[in-house]
């Protein structure tokens, strides 16, 4: 079953007068409970194509369908509750709110929904720190966690609203090698246990290793799609 | 309650900034409190100065009056109130009246005995039943001598005394008996022999009471040949004349037609005639509309005016220092608003990457919007509170001793003296309701900046 569907995406910006083509004819579909790798060099589009998943920008041309929905027409507050409620989003740098605890930034996408209790909430949040093993911080603010730290609570708020899908963009390339690793087993073994489809970027040979098909981007096309049966 | 854990710990991230600007709340609240305080003291007591002094809370004054005269104005002499004591007797009658006073004003010159012979030397006065002037205002004290309630005679100025004796070098005493020398309103000259009956210095306004004097207003009334002439004109003259008030042609109204015969049965003599005003003091200021209106009601050729439009000059004068004062408050507010959203809009710029990772997660415009506006009230309000329980202790510590003011300003503003300090409610209202319009006013553009900012902002906030 499709969960993502990008037909023939483009998307052209304009810097100064320069015409630049991020992405020239994008097609790729993405089924549940995938654990896919969109790899290339710096430029290539990788960035570019997550934001179109993720509803975050539009393309120039060409379809996105996420769930089944053409995301293309949907207004600016439509997007937002799509976002809310079926996405998830893991950043590179790391992006958590800097006045929130642990367990304040994991629990802020389920406050969003506004139809949890308090008993309900604290009953998924602590579920996923034990997770991804932050029980002992979960009164720590961001700036006293470790990079591989704050990567691990992104990763647990990411899940928290069980989205369709959870996007990661260059999750590992604030940190250091190990902890890279780390992180995408992590990932990876969310991915295997929730069953959450999961799409990250990077540049990094040794990390996309880990995937189970990797999409390798130059130059705004897809230059190969493999599918590995086992990382 | 999400939106108020992340505005509030905001707030204290940024703690020394906000500080600074908290601090400059607290300085708009502290002057906005007393300053509106103090300009609200000065209102009511310049009000209650001038009503207890000068005008009581309206006063009535002839029709035919080409202008609202002012107890301090002497430069034109005013026509006499018409019907005087029936307007008397019916405002002395009204419920809501305390008390009322019939007087003039008035000048003439004085001829004193020196040694060459005689100096004639000015003499400005009000004129009046000195029983009734005196019980309604309190603004004199006797120093040397009797009270004119003693018997008839003049009332002197000490200062104008003095004055008399650098510029004419003569001095009256109590018990002189001078020549008053007046113009009748037929262009006679009269002269009454009067006694000075004592020496006053003023309570307050001593800017105006150096300069006035007294005399009884038996005397007056013969000094001018004012006796017996009031009442008994027939309605189309009495037109006429306020007509004339108006505009100099008026009176050929009377051109070619009949006035009437004038009734002389009605003509009454009066012991007494001449006022020029009647003050009217009221049990409750807030009912002076309806008691004027009602005395409007009654058809006599008069007309009344308030106490302030009575004494313009000095309701301007507090007026003026309100004016400047609320004007100061708005200034000051405005920059404080102008830099508490320059900091706003820079805090917003350093904070695009959490924004924008918010509207990524899910959060809508509204929940952006919402962050910021508890941030501005968080902060301004609680710096508005300290503002003002500073101005509340400020205000309670001057109301112990009024506050000190330079003589001249506070001769212009209440009289003389300390300014009685009036604590109420409403300038602490108005220091919140400002406040916090103020700071949604500040958060407008901030907030416009901040809820534009996309979740691409989160991607890209490297």
């Amino acid at each position: 079953m499709n969960v993502v569907e990008l037909v023939d995406v483009q998307k052209h910006y304009l810097l100064g007068d320069t015409r630049v083509d991020a992405l020239r004819g994008i097609s790729l579909t993405i089924d549940k409970g995938e654990f896919l790798a969109i790899a290339g060099p710096s430029g290539s589009g990788k960035s570019t194509i997550l934001n179109m998943i993720g509803c975050i920008d539009n393309p120039s041309a060409g379809r996105v369908l996420i769930d089944g929905t053409d995301v293309e027409h949907l207004s600016d507050t439509e997007l937002t509750r799509y976002r809310r409620t079926r996405i998830g989003f893991i950043f590179q740098s790391f992006n958590l709110i800097p006045v929130l605890n642990v367990y304040e930034n994991i629990e802020f996408p389920l406050l969003l929904r506004r139809t949890l209790s308090r008993r309900e909430r604290e009953r998924i949040v602590m579920r996923f720190v034990e997770e991804v093993q932050l029980t002992d911080r979960l009164k720590n603010k961001p700036n006293e966690l470790s990079g591989g730290q704050r990567q691990r609570v992104a990763i647990a708020r990411a899940l928290v609203t069980n989205p369709v899908i959870v996007l990661a963009d260059e999750p590992t390339a604030n940190l250091d090698s190990a902890t890279g690793h780390k992180i995408v087993e992590l990932m990876k073994v969310i991915n295997e246990t929730e069953k959450t489809t999961l799409v990250f970027s990077t540049h990094d040979a040794h990390i996309m290793e880990h995937a189970r098909r990797v999409v390798s981007l130059r130059d705004g096309l897809v230059v190969a799609d493999e599918s590995r049966s086992a990382a | 309650m999400i939106v108020f854990r992340i505005a509030l710990r905001s707030l204290l991230r940024r703690r020394s900034r906000m500080i600074l600007i908290a601090l400059l709340v607290v300085f708009g609240t502290l002057l906005l409190v007393f300053g509106t305080t103090v300009t609200r003291s000065a209102a009511v007591t310049s009000r209650n100065s001038i009503i207890r002094n000068f005008t009581g809370d309206f006063i009535v004054y002839a029709a035919r009056s080409r202008e609202i005269p002012s107890p301090f104005a002497f430069n034109t002499p005013l026509p006499v109130v018409p019907d005087v004591q029936q307007v008397n007797e019916f405002l002395s009658a009204q419920p809501e009246v305390e008390a009322t006073v019939a007087f003039a004003q008035n000048y003439s010159l004085l001829s004193v005995p020196n040694a060459t012979g005689s100096v004639d030397v000015p003499f400005i006065f009000y004129a009046a039943d000195p029983e009734s002037y005196f019980r309604m205002f309190e603004n004199v004290r006797i120093v040397e001598g009797q009270p004119l309630t003693s018997g008839p005679g003049i009332l002197i100025s000490r200062y104008q005394n003095d004055h008399y004796q650098k510029r004419y070098g003569v001095r009256l005493s109590v018990g002189d008996q001078v020549t008053a020398l007046g113009l009748s309103g037929g262009g006679g000259v009269n002269a009454l022999r009067v006694t000075v009956r004592g020496v006053f210095e003023p309570v307050h306004y001593a800017n105006v009471f150096n300069y006035i004097n007294f005399m009884d207003a038996a005397s007056y009334s013969q000094l001018f040949n004012f006796t017996g002439v009031s009442g008994g004109l027939p309605a189309r003259l009495e037109k006429a004349l306020a007509a004339a008030s108006e505009s100099e042609e008026g009176i050929f109204d009377l051109a070619g037609s009949s006035v009437g015969s004038i009734d002389t049965t009605k003509l009454r003599a009066e012991a007494v005639s001449g006022y020029t005003m009647i003050a009217v003091r009221l049990k409750d200021h807030a009912t002076m509309e309806a008691v004027r209106a009602r005395l409007a009601a009654q058809g006599w050729p008069v007309k009344t005016a308030r106490w302030d439009q009575a004494s313009s000059f000095f309701a301007n004068v507090a007026s003026a220092v309100q004016a400047f004062i609320y004007f100061a408050t708005a200034l000051i507010f405005l920059v404080v608003t102008f830099i508490f959203m320059n900091t706003l809009v820079i805090n917003i710029i350093e904070r695009t990457g959490e924004i924008g990772t918010m509207r990524a997660l899910g959060a809508e415009r509204s929940f952006v919007r919402n962050v910021f506006l508890s941030e501005t009230l968080l902060l301004n309000v609680a710096a508005c509170l300290v503002g003002m329980i500073a101005s509340l202790a400020l205000v309670l510590a001057g109301r112990r001793t009024g506050i000190p003011l330079p003589e001249t300003v506070s001769q212009y503003l209440v009289g003389g003296g300390p300014l009685p300090v009036v604590l109420s409610i409403g300038p602490f209202i108005t220091a919140l309701l400002v406040v916090v319009a103020a700071s949604i006013l500040a958060t407008l553009l901030p907030i416009r900046v901040a809820t534009r900012i996309t979740p691409l902002a989160a991607m890209n906030d490297r």
